[in-house]
């Protein structure tokens, strides 16, 4: 069995290697990598944001500057505004004589913690020269906007995977040869399977290029692996139906771009909305392979974190898959 | 051996049968033709056989395995080659043969010495996609050969081939028979099945009107009349006269006797007009 599924991955990736959408799909990776390189900040140009009310505290505003980027603004509305906005900003707000944290909710535990900290060494009037210094982790070894990118990369690229299977399955349908294959011993399993290896593979393969140019080369691989696959398996199913319901090549690449709408809402519910409307994404299996991949990235997932993501993207893709696996049979008879 | 009891098939399954109750046996080393026009449901009962089509009604058994019963281990036994050409245009014609020895249990054949067979040598390295049509068919019908089949399933062999490839395709499939391959084909050329099949099936409509050898068929429903050209007077004068009829008889012993015979020959029925004769129907 396995040197038949062997056979039918060589075969697609020789066809493959000869045909230039193909050819596109198979270094995309490469190019999205190198474009993230190109245009996201490095970690150094980034910081933690504050944002205060102006005229409020003059002193307090200055000794927060030695530690951290800060906003002034006019109103508490303004103040609450800038922290609803998508990145991870903090309002340090007056009330009963005091000071309040204002958060949206989605911010990293570490930034709100170090806010805290900021805010309860002013009051103690701590100063520099009474501090040591110590590196500390926010869960930022990496800029954020480029590990977002590089994230949703990783999905993109698993969809990819399952948009070669569909053009080798439309290919196998124009020439006519599913027929064929179906006369010979290596059963239909078998063939699925082979069909399905190099969507893996791209995933795979792509992912890890990914990661090495884009500096993630650090990250726990079988973590990263765990979430490819049952990711995968989405895309795969997806694939097949595709492939074996499109007349042509770019009809097929075209039905399956319908996955970016999941992938786009799952990255755009975590990263830009407040933690109400998160339960609306649940079904979604992007959502969750995201939010497992992004502890992947920042390097501070633990197994139970990711195996528990990995069981819901699987039991969704699960769910697909059995919707989807006699629409597949028929198509391949 | 091919064994097959009352099968019928609906695409549909609707009541409408595209196959009725047709029954038969292939004998192994026998060449056996399913003859009719097109839509008489030929390639039906040739799909359900392969295993292309899921067996709906009926017994089936193909070389020893009940249909019945899935296995995937009888495509080791079996070869089949389309009608319709189905390689894979991307890849060259030895990647394609290379590609479905691959996917065998059973040794294979050789895909240069294959295509040799099929007279494509030196086309080892050419993308089928840039074949002509019968070179395609060819393709097709060296990959059917790539197991060495004890069952071997031709849809149409030589149709939209031209003669010489039409004969080599022939002589290919007379000396796997010699072999002791067991030889199905479906086809509504009549001298492709005269000239190939031990025994042939008349098939219109889903059922099987008649079957038996092909000299038996003649003999049985062709008339047996002889056709005769002689000199009289400086005039070729031609003439067919029963073989059978006492006066006609008497006229040719006449002829021979009296006349410079140029030609004389029997003339048979062709398969083409006992189909037309038991069927009430023409061939296309």
């Amino acid at each position: 069995m396995i040197r038949k599924i062997w056979a039918i991955f060589r075969r697609d990736l020789k066809v493959n290697l000869k045909d230039s959408i193909a050819l596109y799909i198979l270094f995309i990776p490469i190019f999205l990598a190198v474009l993230i390189n190109l245009f996201t900040p490095g970690i150094n140009e980034t910081t933690v944001d504050l944002a205060l009310l102006e005229g409020d505290n003059p002193s307090q505003i200055s000794y927060l500057e030695q530690f951290a980027e800060v906003e002034l603004f006019k109103t508490i509305d303004q103040v609450q505004q800038r922290v609803e906005e998508r990145d991870a900003t903090i309002g340090i707000v007056p009330e009963n004589g005091g000071y309040y944290l204002m958060t949206q909710g989605n911010e990293p535990e570490g930034i709100v913690d170090y806010a805290k900290i900021l805010t309860s060494f002013y009051e103690l009037d701590i100063s520099m020269e009474e501090t040591n210094s110590e590196l500390f982790d926010f869960e930022r070894t990496v800029p954020p906007l480029k590990k977002t990118l590089v994230n949703t990369m990783i999905l993109l690229i698993s969809i990819l995977g399952g948009m070669l299977i569909a053009l080798n399955i439309v290919e196998e349908k124009a020439d006519n040869t599913l027929s064929a294959i179906n006369l010979t011993p290596a059963g239909r399993l078998t063939f699925v399977l082979g069909k399905s290896v190099i969507g893996v593979l791209l995933s795979i393969i792509g992912t890890l290029s990914l990661i090495v140019i884009t500096g993630f080369g650090t990250v726990n691989l079988l973590q990263l692996l765990l979430v490819l696959l049952v990711t995968s398996l989405l895309s795969i199913s997806v694939g097949f139906i595709q492939g074996l319901t499109s007349s042509d090549i770019m009809t097929a690449a075209g039905s399956i771009k319908i996955l970016f709408l999941p992938l786009l809402a799952g990255v755009l519910a975590i990263e830009m909305l407040g933690d109400k409307w998160q339960k609306f994404f649940y079904w979604n299996p992007f959502y969750w392979a995201y939010k497992g991949n992004d502890l992947i990235l920042s390097q501070s997932g633990t197994w139970s974190q990711i195996f528990m993501y990995s069981s819901i993207v699987l039991l969704i893709s699960g769910i697909v898959y059995l919707f989807l696996a006699p629409k597949i049979r028929k198509g391949l008879e | 051996m091919i064994s097959v009891k009352n099968l019928y098939h609906s695409y549909n399954k609707d009541g409408k049968y595209q196959v009725k109750d047709v029954s038969f046996e292939v004998a192994n080393g026998e060449v056996f033709g399913f003859l009719g026009p097109s839509g008489a449901g030929k390639s039906t009962a040739l799909n359900i056989l392969t295993g292309l089509l899921p067996l709906q009604q009926g017994e089936v058994v193909v070389g020893g395995y009940d249909l019945k019963k899935v296995s995937n281990e009888r495509f080791n036994k079996i070869g089949m080659s389309f009608e319709q050409s189905n390689v894979y245009s991307k890849l060259t014609a030895k990647e394609n043969l290379d590609f479905y020895r691959k996917l065998f249990d059973v040794p294979t054949l050789d895909s240069h010495a294959l295509l040799k067979l099929v007279g494509l040598e030196g086309k080892e390295h050419v993308k089928a996609g840039e074949f002509s049509k019968g070179m395609k068919h060819r393709l097709t019908f060296a990959r059917s050969m790539i197991n060495n089949p004890e069952m071997w399933f031709l849809d149409e062999p030589t149709t939209g081939l031209d003669p010489s490839i039409a004969a080599d395709i022939k002589d290919i499939i007379k000396e796997k028979n010699k072999e002791g391959v067991t030889v199905f084909l479906t086809t509504h050329n009549m001298f492709i099945a005269d000239e190939l099949c031990d025994r042939v099936a008349f098939i219109v409509d889903g059922e099987i009107k008649l079957i038996d050898s092909p000299k038996n068929l003649k003999l049985q429903y062709g008339d047996k009349l002889v056709e005769v050209e002689y000199m009289e007077k400086g005039e070729v004068i031609k003439t067919t006269l029963s073989t059978v009829l006492p006066e006609d008889k008497r006229e040719l012993q006449k002829i021979i006797e009296h006349h410079d015979i140029q030609t004389m020959h029997t003339k048979e029925a062709t398969l083409e007009e006992i189909f037309i004769k038991v069927t009430g129907r023409g061939l296309v």
